[in-house]
C-alpha cells in the first residue's frame, strides 16, 4: 500500500479518483483468486482422505495410573526446613489458652506448696470446685491416641510382587501389559486396534476393559490424546496399503480394580520403565508420564 | 343530595295526587293539599333532616378514610425501605479483644550469632532448591503439551473427523474427585469414631 499512497500524493485529484478505482478493484480481484485456491485446496484434501485410505493403522492405547497413596518421605533439607519453619512460628505466636491454663495450673501448685498458703482465699476464688488440670487432659489425649495403631508407611520392605497395585504407595504407577505385536511379545502398554464407528478413546476404553482376568475402574481424561507413537512395519509386512501403525495413547487414573496374578501385568514407575519398553517406544512414552 | 330532594318532591306529588284520591273517595270533593293539618304533617315527616343525612354518606366517606390511611402507611413503609442495607461485619478482619492481651505474649528468645546465620543460610539453600524443582516441572509440563501437540497433528493427518471428535470437551468428566495422599495408607474395615460439634458460627441477615 505504501507506493500508491506517494502516487496518490503527486498527482491531482482525478488520477487520484482513477487510481483509487483501481487499486480497489485489483485488490478485490486478487481477494477473490486467493479465496478460490484456497478452497480448492481444502476440497483436494477431503477428497484424498475420502476416496484413499490412509497407510497408516490407527491404535488407542490407555496410559493407566495409579496415583500415590502416601506422601513421599522428605529429603534431609526438606526436613531442616520443615524444622525450621515449624521454630519459627512458634517464637513469632501468642500463648494460647491451653497454654495459659497450664500455666496458671503450674502457679497455683507452686502457691499451694508454699508455707504461706491460705486455701480459704484460693476456694473464695475458684468457687471449691475439683477443676481438672490441663496436664491432666493432655495426658488422657495422649492415652487415646495411643489406642489408635495408624497402617504402617513402609509395608513393602519385603518386596512386593511387580504385578500388585499396593506397591510403593508413595509414587504413581504405570499399568503395562505384555502383549504380541507382529511376531514378538512385548511389554507395553495396553492397547487395542481401531475399528470405524468409533472414536479413539473409545478404543482406548475398549483396549483397557478386553484385558483378560482384570477389573480395572478407570477415569480417562478427556477425549484428546496425549501422545502418539508412530513406526512402520519391517520390510516384509509392509504393503501398498499399511506402512505403519499410530498408537494414540490417552491418560486414565485408576479409581478401583482388581486383577489376578497369574495374567502378566505390571505396576512400575516411571524411573523402572526403562527396564521394560523398547527404546523408540519408551521415548514418545516417557513424555507425557509425569511424576509430578 | 339532589337526587334525594327529587325523590321527595315525587312523593310528596304523589302524596298530593293520591290524597284527594282519598278524600274524594271519603267525601266526593276536589282534593286540595291544604286539606287537614294532619296531612300536612305527614308529607313532611319524609323530608325531615336526620331521616336524609347519615346512613347513606357512610358509605363513600369511610372506604376514602381507610384509603388515605393506607396510603400513609405504604408512603412510610416506603421511607424506611430507602435506607441502604447494613454491611455484615467480616470477622476474619477483626482481631478478638482477648488476643490483645498482654499476658499473652511469649517471650521472644535471644538467637545466638551461629543460630541466625544458620537459618539464613538455610532459607538461601531452600531457595535454590525450589527454584531447582519448579524449573523440573515447568519443564516436564511443557514436554507434555508438546506430546499432546504432535499427537493432535498426526491424527489431523490421519481424519478429521476423528480430529474433531478428540476436540470435544467431555461432559462428564467434571465434578472430578479424588483423595489426595495422607500421610499414612487407609487401613481396611477401619470404623471412625463418631463425634459431635456445636455450630457456633454467627449468621448475619441483611
Amino acid at each position: 500500500m505504501a507506493a500508491p499512497c506517494s502516487r496518490m500524493a503527486n498527482r491531482p485529484l482525478w488520477q487520484f479518483i482513477t487510481n483509487v478505482r483501481r487499486t480497489g478493484l485489483k485488490h478485490t480481484g486478487v481477494r477473490q483468486i486467493s479465496l478460490s485456491s484456497a478452497c480448492r485446496a481444502a476440497t483436494q484434501t477431503r477428497s484424498k482422505t475420502e476416496g484413499v485410505p490412509s497407510p497408516w493403522k490407527l491404535y488407542g492405547a490407555v496410559c493407566l495410573q495409579r496415583l500415590p497413596v502416601i506422601s513421599q518421605e522428605r529429603n534431609p533439607i526438606e526436613d531442616q526446613f520443615a524444622e525450621l519453619m515449624h521454630q519459627m512460628e512458634l517464637e513469632r505466636s501468642l500463648l494460647s489458652d491451653h497454654e495459659q491454663r497450664l500455666l496458671e495450673d503450674s502457679e497455683r501448685m507452686t502457691r499451694k506448696q508454699a508455707d504461706n498458703y491460705d486455701s480459704d482465699e484460693e476456694e473464695a476464688d475458684y468457687g471449691g470446685q475439683e477443676t481438672i488440670t490441663a496436664q491432666d487432659q493432655e495426658d488422657t489425649w495422649e492415652q487415646k491416641l495411643k489406642h489408635f495403631q495408624p497402617a504402617l508407611r513402609d509395608r513393602d520392605v519385603g518386596g512386593t510382587p511387580l504385578g500388585s497395585v499396593e506397591r510403593c504407595l508413595g509414587d504413581s504407577l504405570v499399568l503395562l501389559v505384555q502383549q504380541t505385536v507382529g511376531k514378538e511379545t512385548i511389554w507395553l502398554l495396553p492397547q487395542a486396534q481401531w475399528e470405524a464407528g468409533e472414536t479413539l478413546r473409545q478404543t482406548a476404553e475398549r483396549g483397557l476393559s478386553s484385558l483378560p482376568e482384570a477389573d480395572f475402574k478407570a477415569t480417562f481424561l478427556g477425549n484428546t490424546p496425549c501422545g502418539v507413537y508412530r513406526y512402520k512395519f519391517p520390510k516384509e509386512v509392509r504393503t501398498e496399503r499399511c506402512v505403519g501403525a499410530k498408537v494414540f495413547f490417552f491418560k486414565a487414573f485408576l479409581s478401583a480394580g482388581s486383577a489376578s496374578q497369574k495374567e502378566p501385568f505390571l505396576w512400575v514407575k516411571k524411573t523402572e520403565l526403562q527396564g521394560y519398553l523398547k527404546p523408540p517406544y519408551l521415548e514418545k512414552v516417557d513424555r507425557f508420564i509425569l511424576n509430578l | 343530595m339532589s337526587i334525594a330532594v327529587s325523590r321527595a318532591l315525587c312523593r310528596v306529588l304523589s302524596r298530593q295526587t293520591a290524597v284527594p284520591t282519598n278524600v274524594s273517595s271519603l267525601m266526593g270533593v276536589d282534593g286540595h293539599v291544604s286539606q287537614g293539618p294532619w296531612f300536612a304533617s305527614v308529607l313532611t315527616l319524609k323530608t325531615s333532616a336526620p331521616l336524609r343525612a347519615e346512613p347513606k354518606k357512610k358509605k363513600k366517606v369511610d372506604p376514602r378514610r381507610e384509603q388515605m390511611v393506607r396510603e400513609r402507611l405504604k408512603k412510610k413503609l416506603k421511607k424506611l425501605e430507602r435506607v441502604p442495607p447494613e454491611l455484615i461485619p467480616i470477622e476474619d478482619f477483626t482481631t478478638p479483644a482477648k488476643y490483645m492481651d498482654e499476658t499473652r505474649v511469649r517471650g521472644a528468645p535471644q538467637l545466638p550469632f551461629e543460630e541466625s546465620e544458620r537459618r539464613a543460610l538455610l532459607l538461601k539453600e531452600w531457595s535454590r532448591y525450589k527454584q531447582t524443582q519448579h524449573r523440573a516441572e515447568m519443564e516436564a509440563v511443557g514436554l507434555a503439551v508438546e506430546a499432546q501437540r504432535e499427537a493432535l497433528e498426526e491424527l489431523r493427518l490421519e481424519s478429521e473427523e476423528l480430529y474433531q471428535a478428540a476436540l470435544r470437551p467431555d461432559p462428564l468428566l467434571f465434578p472430578f474427585n479424588h483423595q489426595g495422599p495422607s500421610y499414612t495408607p487407609p487401613k481396611a474395615q477401619y470404623e471412625a469414631p463418631e463425634g459431635k460439634y456445636n455450630n457456633i458460627t454467627k449468621v448475619y441477615t441483611q
